[in-house]
């Protein structure tokens, strides 16, 4: 049972309709130990912690952090009690409620096997219809597919050093989704150009022409805080797909979205007419640079 | 009397419903209570969105759904007669990651799961660590990442190839996680060289040497795991790679093997409803993964093991320890031998030319996934999935016991839990 002398903050793990990436990627934090030495850990869905599930869902004990994963559904029971009724009476007491991943956030992936029904915790997609809204002040939104670990290791450092986290319009921390996925990107250059990568497995040009990139539109730190503390999914080639942002999932990720060739959505913040005249202007210059391979290792001798 | 047991620290949740007589399980149903409905999401989407969505099926093997999904994929271009042929470089690259999240499930196993589950059974002294577990599984992911941009959730595989082009400084970086990791495996799990540990010959030669392994094999011993948890004695391995052998086994002998003649059933449950169903091989019950894998490559130690403890609780813990060891050799030769100057991925046909079924399978940690794919011009109309879990622990009627079920049987329930998790239950790839 839990001591209450050194007064850490009673952190508990609830998972809603998910498919537990939140958690292992949470596991991949560099400094899991020394967090987890910070904070008392009740309950945790792949490791064991002060008590069972069964004494969770009895809905008698109380804690300072409640994180949630996965989709809402107001159906879900979990040990034959509705996960509603444990977020009801779990949230009545915390200070703060986590929201990780975009599923919690907003809905997400599976928001899709029951539309009607699955929701985020405050927000449907964008709308702030969720079934938390009594306790939104309370509400911290990690949205992301899964959530990057650092994102949540920062906020629970924050709040467990009683720091102040100013959020933006859809509760998620300003430090963390002010950036855009394109910040960082190793292929800025080539999108500033209008230099498209010509398809997949090339370190050289922009995917957002045509491979369906998101980055300018997505607020995400995915590229100025690494993922796994080596790379990214631009930096490997691999399209943004916008998993942080309410309307994920979109379709066609692997296709950039065209009216007559142009793209349909431009640059957070940019209008449209603008963009277009600059990125006419910057395709007519050839940057012998930027037009070949950075290393040819079959051509250079 | 049924009595009914909520299994957690497993991948998601299942109950067990133990049907208890004379102290003993007489038998056993399995319910997976909880549903995402992954394939109806696929249907009417473009198949590469499959890549982006499949992973989603999984948080703990993700890539695995991704791997078999663009296999699927690939299979379909091939019966439409618009067949790719893969780079070396790109064939070495995915099987390279495929085995690290691989390994960096083993890991998490052994630290989250069974040895905070075998402490509660014994009396010698095994210290529960389940940080090492997530310490060793980062370093993985870190090298899934070099290669895949990220992990969870890794999308890089496409129709031709992977969409990453790695230079010498990717490769070194994957090679020193690799080092790192195999350091770790050393001095915290084994207690000897890895060199060491693969030469090892027989159950007796654990005496030797003092590390968590030895401990957990003493621990195992002494909960008498070597004489319970006896399951099928047949196992499959489908996926093609170059670290094991698709074939059938009964017991230690190998037969062919074809996944056209897999198929399913709606699980047993009579007490609550089931999301689950359970995967058979013309018709019968085989257990999955690890046991089966090192059975089928015909490795010393583990038919060894076999030979004195047949598929027990015991072979099959011991054999995703050995698993581990063994994937991390077979990774240093895939780093080793790697042609830079190839193409990461070949040029395939536009997706909206293919009207064909394909079927995409591959070892995932826990055994075979299959991924069945039917395109129409590009777009998906069918979609369906079946999950190492389904092989092993699917719940059937008294008369047709599944892997899990058999395994159980007979056993105080106290053991009949800890063998439930030796077969490293996935409740969330089994209810897509
Ligand atoms: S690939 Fe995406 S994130 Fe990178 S520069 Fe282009 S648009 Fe921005």
């Amino acid at each position: 049972m839990h001591s209450k002398k050194d007064n850490k903050k009673k952190l508990l793990w609830l998972q809603g309709v998910t498919c537990n990436g939140n958690t292992h990627s949470f596991l991949n934090l560099p400094y899991l130990p020394l967090l987890l030495s910070k904070i008392e850990l009740l309950y945790f869905p792949t490791m064991e912690a002060l008590y069972t599930f069964e004494e969770i869902s009895e809905c008698k004990l109380s804690c300072d952090i409640l994180v949630f994963e996965g989709a809402f559904d107001p159906e879900l029971k979990r040990n034959d009690i509705l996960i509603q009724t444990m977020l009801e009476h779990y949230s009545k007491n915390a200070e703060y409620v986590i929201a990780v991943g975009s599923c919690a956030s907003f809905g997400g992936i599976f928001k899709a096997s029951a539309p009607q029904r699955n929701s985020g915790l405050l927000f449907n997609e964008s709308e702030r219809t969720g079934p938390m809204l009594e306790v939104d002040q309370k509400i911290i939104n990690l949205s992301g597919c899964p959530i990057h670990p650092e994102w949540l290791g920062y906020t629970l450092n924050m709040i467990i050093n009683h720091q102040k986290i100013l959020l933006d319009e859809m509760h998620r921390p300003r430090e963390l989704y002010s950036n855009l996925a394109h910040h960082g990107c190793t292929r800025n250059e080539y999108f500033e150009w209008k230099v498209d990568a010509k398809g997949f497995g090339l370190k050289e040009g922009c995917l957002f022409y045509e491979q369906g990139c998101r980055g300018p539109m997505t607020h995400a730190s995915c590229n100025k805080i690494l993922w796994n503390e080596v790379s990214s999914k631009t930096r490997s080639g691999t399209p943004c797909f916008g998993c942080t942002e309410p309307d994920f999932p979109k379709q066609n990720f692997f296709n950039t979205k065209t009216n007559m060739s142009i793209p349909e959505d431009v640059p957070l913040g940019v209008p449209k007419r603008n963009y277009l005249t600059m990125a006419g202007i910057a395709k007519t210059f050839h940057i012998k640079r930027l037009e070949g391979k950075l290393i040819d290792y079959k051509t250079t001798p | 009397m049924i009595t009914k047991q909520l299994l957690e620290h497993i991948e998601g949740e299942a109950s067990v419903y133990f049907d208890i007589k004379d102290d003993k399980v007489d038998f056993a149903t399995i319910t997976f209570p909880h549903f995402r409905g992954m394939e109806s999401i696929l249907k009417g989407k473009n198949a590469l969105d499959a890549l982006v969505i499949t992973p989603r099926v999984c948080g703990i093997c993700g890539h695995a759904h991704l791997m078999a999904a663009v296999r699927a994929i690939e299979d379909a271009y091939k019966n439409a007669g618009f067949e790719i042929k893969l780079t070396q470089k790109a064939q070495k690259i995915r099987e390279f990651t495929l085995i690290m999240e691989m390994i960096q499930n083993h890991f998490k196993w052994l630290y989250m799961v069974i040895i905070p589950e075998l402490v509660k059974l014994i009396s010698i002294k095994l210290e529960k660590t389940p940080l090492k577990g997530a310490y060793a599984a980062s370093l993985s992911a870190k090298a899934i990442a070099v290669f895949g941009g990220q992990w969870p959730h890794s999308s890089y595989m496409i129709p031709g190839g992977v969409t990453s082009d790695p230079t010498f400084i990717e490769i070194m970086q994957a090679r020193s996680q690799l080092e790192e990791l195999i350091k770790f495996f050393e001095k915290e799990t084994l207690g000897i060289s890895l060199d060491k540990f693969l030469t090892l010959e027989s159950c007796k030669d654990f005496n030797g040497f003092s590390s968590d392994l030895t401990n957990l094999e003493k621990g195992l011993i002494e909960t008498g795991m070597h004489t319970k948890g006896f399951a099928k004695d047949q196992f499959i391995v489908l996926g093609e790679h170059g670290f094991t052998n698709s074939s059938k086994l009964k017991g230690t002998r190998t037969f062919g093997i074809n996944s056209k003649y897999v198929s399913d059933t709606d699980a047993y449950s009579p007490q609550e409803i089931t999301y689950a169903k359970n995967a058979l091989y013309k018709n019968e019950y085989y257990e999955a993964g690890p046991l089966g894998r090192m059975l089928s490559q015909s490795v010393p130690l583990i038919k060894n093991m076999h030979r004195r403890y047949k598929d027990s609780a015991y072979s099959r813990v011991m054999a995703r320890v050995f698993e581990i060891g063994y994937l991390l050799e077979y990774s240093k030769i895939l780093l080793d031998n790697f042609d830079i100057d190839e193409d990461s991925v070949v040029t395939v046909t536009d997706i909206k030319q293919i009207s064909a079924t394909g079927i995409g399978v591959v070892e995932a940690p826990r055994g075979p996934l299959l991924h069945k794919i039917e395109l129409k011009n590009g777009m998906i109309s069918q979609y369906h999935i079946t999950t190492p879990t389904q092989f092993n622990i699917g719940s059937s009627t008294p008369q047709t016991p599944t892997p899990v079920q058999q395994a159980m049987q007979g056993l105080a329930k106290k053991d009949a839990l800890f063998i439930f998790r030796t077969f490293d239950v996935c409740s969330v790839c089994t209810t897509h």
